[in-house]
Formats: C-alpha cells, structure tokens, sequence
C-alpha cells in the first residue's frame, strides 16, 4: 500500500516528462537498472540525475521518499555509507551525473555535459524551495529500492487507453517492455494490474472493459514470461482520477496502473 | 368550483427521515382523474394524515392518474356531492379514516367511489401498526388501481439502489439501501469505503445479490436484509465475477465470469454451487439477465465491434442481435410481459434509456439527460426506473410508459445508482 501511494505519486510527476521518450527508452532502462540492481555504489550516480530531475516533482515526493527512509533506516551500515557518498556527490553537484534521466525524458541522447548544464538549469529554476528539499531527497536516495529506480527512470505507472478501447499501441507497448525488463531483474516483485474505465456507458459493460484492458498489458507481460507474478483487477469506472465529465477526465480515467507489491 | 381542489405537486417527505426528495418533471395529460381526500383522524393519529398524501403521490408517478386532493374531509358517503365532482371531471373519490386504538395500533378504513355512476367500487377496514401506515398506503394505492383499470400496481414493493457519499478524508462511502418503491423509508443495509455494484432483489424479495469489491477484486455476494443470517459470498472465480441477476424461480444466478479472461455469461446454481456456461465469444458478454418466464436471456456483447444488445433463446441455443439502432447499446432487460426492451441507448455523445420494441425493433428514447444508466422496470411494467448524471450528482428517475410521466427522486447529499425494483411483495 506504501508502495501504491508512493508510485502513484512519483507516477504523476514522471509522466509528463516521459511522455515524448524516445525509442531506445526500453533498451535504456534495462541497462539503467541492470546496475542498480547489480551494483549498489552506482545508485548514487543515477541518483544525481534523479534528485535533480524529481526536485520538480511536488513536495508529497520529498515527504514520501522521507518516509520510505525511514521505513530502511535499520540497514544502518548501509545508510551511513550512503550517505557520506552522497553527501559527496552533494556537494559536486549536480553536473556531471544529472543527465541520463532528464535526457531520456528530453528525448534524444546527445554529450551528458552539455545537456547537464540544461537540466541543472531547469533544476535549479523549478525547485523554489531548493536546497533543504534537495537534501531530503538525497537522505532518500541512499536507501532506494529497485522499485524507486524504476518510477524514477521515466517508465510510466500508468498506461492510457482509447474510448471503448483495450489495444495497445507501439508506445505502451515499449512502456510495458520498461515493466517487463524490472520484473525479470527483480523476482521479488509481484505486479498487479489495475483497470480502469471512463464513466460513460454501464458499469458492468465497464468492469469488464477495465479487464481487457489490465489483461492486454498482462498478455504482453506474458510474453517475457511473467504472467505467474502478475494479479489483475479491473474496477472499471468506480475509482476515476478526476470526477469531472469532460473528455481531458475521461482520457485520464481510461487506464492501467501498475502496482508493484514486493514478496 | 375548481377553487376547491388542490393540485399537490409537492411529494411527502415528512415521516422518519427521508433521504430522497421526488420532483415532477412532466405531468400526463388523459391520465384518469381521482381525487383522494383527506383522511379523517380520530384520536392521536397524526400518521394518518401521510395515507392520503402518499396515495397520491403513487398513482401521480404512475402515470395512469391524475390525483389531487380535496379540501374537506369527508366522512361518509353523504357528504359526497356527485353533481359537483361529475361537472369537475373528477371520475373517482377516495376517502376514509385513521382512528387511534393503541398508542401504536391504527384503525384504517377507506372507500373508492365512482362519481358517474355513484357506486362504490372499493372499501375496506385494516388494523395497522404505527410502522406500517407507509405500507398499507402503498398497499391501498395497488387496490385503487386495480379497481379502477383492471390492472395490478407496483406500489407496494421496494428498490434496492447504490448511493455514493465523498467523505471528508477524501475516501468515497458506498451503501446499499433498500427503500418503497417511492424511495422512501430508505434504510443502508450495507456501507463500505469500496465500491458497490449491482445489487438485484431475488424474486421471493428475501435476498439481495450484488457486486462488492471489499476484497479489493469484483466478488458477487447474497445478503439477507430482513434476516439474521450471514451474508453469502459466491465461491470465488478466476478473474471477474459480476453483474448478477436471478432466475425468475431464485434458484440460480446469472453472472459475467471471465474465466481464462474471456468475460462470459454463466449460470451460477446456489444449492449445487455448480456453474454452467451460457454465451461463448472471445468479445465481452455481460449484463445479463433474464425474461420472466426464464426462456431467454438479454445481453450486451462488443462482438459486433460495437456495443450492442443480443438475445439468446435458451430452449434453441439461437443467439440474435436485438438492437441496431446507434452504436452503444448497453444493459438491457427485459419487460414482464416479455415484448419489450429497456436499455441505455448512445445518442451523439448522451447515454439515455430507450424502449425497444423486441419484434418491430422500434426504438423509442424516454429520456433527455448525458449520462443515464441502469433501467429497470416496475413490477407490472408501468414504470421504468433509472439513474442518471444531473449537476455533478446521480440521481434516480421514474419514467410512465403511458404517458411519458418522469419523476427525479434526488439524493441531496450524494449519487444515487443502479436502481433495481423488487418483485411483488409476499
């Protein structure tokens, strides 16, 4: 349940950014939390780009990353490790490691020094609480799990879908790829998968739209060969993100959330 | 002359604590005159006053009858001056008496007369307790208009329906309330912070099946309003389970299961537990439910690639496309008399109830809102009930088939959903 309210919040942030990811999105994030898995001293490299990059997001982050800290402050060799590293890489700032993350929001991948004076930039421009923030979300990277990496790469939480609709297109399918690749590096993870419907039309009709439309990104889940992890519901029009009656709600009510729930 | 009569356009609300308030949204015109005076009251009987009000307000929302009141009590046939009702085009008076026997026991005595013909076509004398006054109002409004048009009422019988509040926390709180069939006397028999779908009156009006995601998934379960007994939850099946309707003998229950994903109609028997499978399409089947001789089975399917409305005969396994008109046609169900459809109908981008009729195909539309939902008919197929989207709140309307009589019964605080209307009371 921590993990829903965190996701979905990190979720909302990340999603503007990666709605223009480029091609190579998949394949990237793949590699990206092929390292964090593999080899934890480079969580504090990505996290650069993260703690940059997520300073945008609202401050219910920053809470919830608190949170989380302290949920892991026990692995207490761990954490004071982390933190003298981070501390470190704190105070080189954020130039030379803010660029995967912000890149692959801002598309195309191109000399990390030259986007990362961009990215600084945006940073600095969109945290206007700054610097107390800005070290809480480092307190909060040390402890990071995999699951974190993976919202904080730019992989949607929440797929969207068409009117009446449960095919998935090119783009999702590349979303779910992202999905597909942490999930086989991270066995310790179930997913459940949560359809929803817009409001218009019958509700039964809509239970069983919010179904396919969990089952389609499962179906494609399968095919990595992970459908044993994954539970799907579908609520159908019940929990809508926005209640108004008007297509920009609709278009957000038309999804699949993805749940992480660790072993 | 005219000066006399009172035309009541506003609905009781009153007794106990009424939840939901009811609107006229148009009035019938050749509906059949009737006048129904005010009870006399004899002793502390104050709850008798609400009879004639209550009787009123039935037959107006019927459709059938155009009722006011009078402005005198009367208290016996001699006080009836025929001439005068005959030259108003009154056609029937009601009247009669409560009388206080006890502190909580009534005496009740009612007369229907014939003006024309100065006759007296109804009269009896009941001994009610003080919690059954709003029945036995239901229950003489069934007996005036069966001895007026021949035809049974569907006054004395109850809704189930959802309603949806947002709590201050930010959660939602669902209940499932029964009510009279006036939306009255509304009591929550279930509440819950997850959703509630669905809920379907046996036909014995014992049970209420529904849809409740209290385990965070959709799982059909049986309640037993005016028992002390458990609810019942249906085993649990792979994937979902939902839109449960009975079989008019209450022996089984139609369900949308999507075993291996593929969301299918199946009949669920609750003494075996056994489950058989009705519909096979790789589309969407559901929304179930059966007509009332239990022969065939109405359905939405998106096998079309559109949403639409299929019937299947179960003793010929023939399925057959029954709507064709538009591009959505959702929930449909079927009419007592098994001729006709009520359905929610897309028109441009509104979702309304339409009538079909089964053989011609004729689709008339009932309603004028965007986003209508769930209709269902009254007993004697009289009146449709139905929810709808009106100022940002849900709310539950009473459409006539004859006369195209719509009434709104408002919630003031929340959304009020899926309305389903019970059986004839035993």
């Amino acid at each position: 349940m921590l993990f829903r309210v965190l996701l979905l919040a990190v979720m909302v942030a990340v999603l503007s950014s990666c709605s223009n990811a480029t091609d190579d999105i998949g394949d990237k994030v793949e590699s990206l939390f092929k390292q964090v898995t593999g080899q934890p001293e480079v969580v504090e490299v990505e996290d650069r780009t993260i703690s940059s990059s997520e300073s945008v997001s609202s401050s219910s982050d920053a809470n919830s990353s608190t949170e989380e800290s302290i949920v892991l402050a026990d692995n207490s060799a761990y954490s004071s490790e982390g933190v003298s590293a981070s501390e470190s890489t704190n105070s080189e700032s954020s130039s030379s490691e803010s660029s995967p993350s912000s890149e692959s929001s801002s598309s195309s991948e191109s000399s990390s020094s030259s986007e990362s004076s961009s990215s600084s930039e945006s940073s600095s421009s969109q945290t206007s609480s700054s610097s107390s923030e800005a070290e809480e979300s480092q307190v909060a990277i040390i402890e990071k799990s995999p699951l974190e990496g993976l919202s904080e790469s730019g992989v949607s939480f929440t797929l969207y879908f068409a009117y009446d609709g449960y095919d998935i297109d090119d783009e999702t399918t590349k979303q779910i790829i992202a999905h597909a690749n942490f999930m086989r590096d991270n066995s310790g993870y179930r997913l459940r998968l949560e359809g929803h419907a817009d409001e218009r039309g019958t509700r039964e009709y809509n239970l069983a739209l919010g179904e396919n439309r969990a089952l389609s990104v499962k179906d494609v889940l399968g095919l990595y060969e992970l459908a044993s992890r994954i539970d799907v519901v579908s609520y159908g029009e019940e929990k809508p993100i926005s209640t108004d009656h008007n297509e920009s709600a609709w278009k957000q009510n038309r999804r699949v959330e993805f749940i992480y729930e660790s072993n | 002359m005219k000066k006399l009569f009172i035309f009541c356009l506003f609905f009781y609300s009153g007794i106990a604590t009424a939840v939901l308030e009811v609107t006229i949204l148009k009035r019938a015109e050749n509906a059949f005159p009737i006048v129904i005076a005010p009870f006399e009251v004899v002793g502390n009987a104050e709850q008798g006053k609400a009879i004639a009000k209550i009787m009123s307000d039935n037959l107006n929302r019927s459709g059938r009858f155009n009722a006011s009141s009078a402005m005198s009590v009367f208290h016996s046939e001699d006080d009836i001056n025929f001439k005068a009702w005959q030259a108003n085009n009154t056609e029937a008076l009601v009247f009669g008496k409560v009388e206080q026997v006890s502190k909580t026991i009534f005496n009740v005595w009612v007369y229907l007369y014939d003006t024309y013909s100065k006759k007296r076509l109804y009269a009896d004398k009941f001994a009610v307790h003080n919690s059954g006054i709003r029945r036995i109002s239901h229950f003489l409004s069934d007996q005036i208009y069966d001895a007026l048009l021949g035809e049974r009422g569907s006054f004395d019988t109850r809704l189930a329906y959802v309603t949806v509040f947002n709590l201050a926390d930010g959660r939602r709180e669902y209940r499932l309330e029964i009510s009279d069939s006036d939306a009255q006397n509304a009591q929550a028999i279930l509440k819950s912070n997850e959703p509630i779908l669905s809920p379907a009156w046996s036909p014995d009006q014992r049970k209420i099946a529904y849809v409740h995601f209290r385990n965070a998934r959709s799982e059909v379960f049986i309640q037993y309003p005016f028992e002390r007994r458990k609810t019942h939850k249906l085993p649990v099946f792979d994937g979902i389970a939902s839109s449960p309707s009975w079989h008019p003998n209450g022996k089984s229950l139609l369900l949308t299961l999507s075993k291996n994903g593929n969301k299918d109609i199946y009949s669920y028997d609750i003494q075996t537990k056994s489950v058989t499978r009705i519909t096979k399409d790789p589309g969407i089947d559901t929304e179930a439910s059966y007509s009332a001789d239990g022969k065939r089975i109405v359905f939405t399917s998106n096998r079309s690639g559109q949403v639409q409305v299929y019937i299947k005969n179960l003793s010929t396994n023939k399925v057959s496309r029954a709507t064709f008109e538009g591009k959505y046609n959702s929930k449909a169900v079927f009419s007592p008399n098994g001729k006709q459809l009520a359905l929610v109908h897309r028109v441009d981008k509104d979702y309304r109830i339409a009538l079909l009729d089964i053989a011609t195909r004729d689709l008339t539309v009932l309603t004028n809102n965007k986003l209508d939902e769930s209709p269902y008919f009254s007993p004697n197929g009289g009146m449709i009930i139905f929810a709808t989207n009106n100022d940002d709140s849900g709310v539950l309307s009473v459409v006539s088939i004859i006369g195209g009589q719509a009434f709104e019964l408002a919630s003031k605080k929340g959304e009020v959903r899926e309305p389903n209307w019970s059986h004839y009371l035993k």
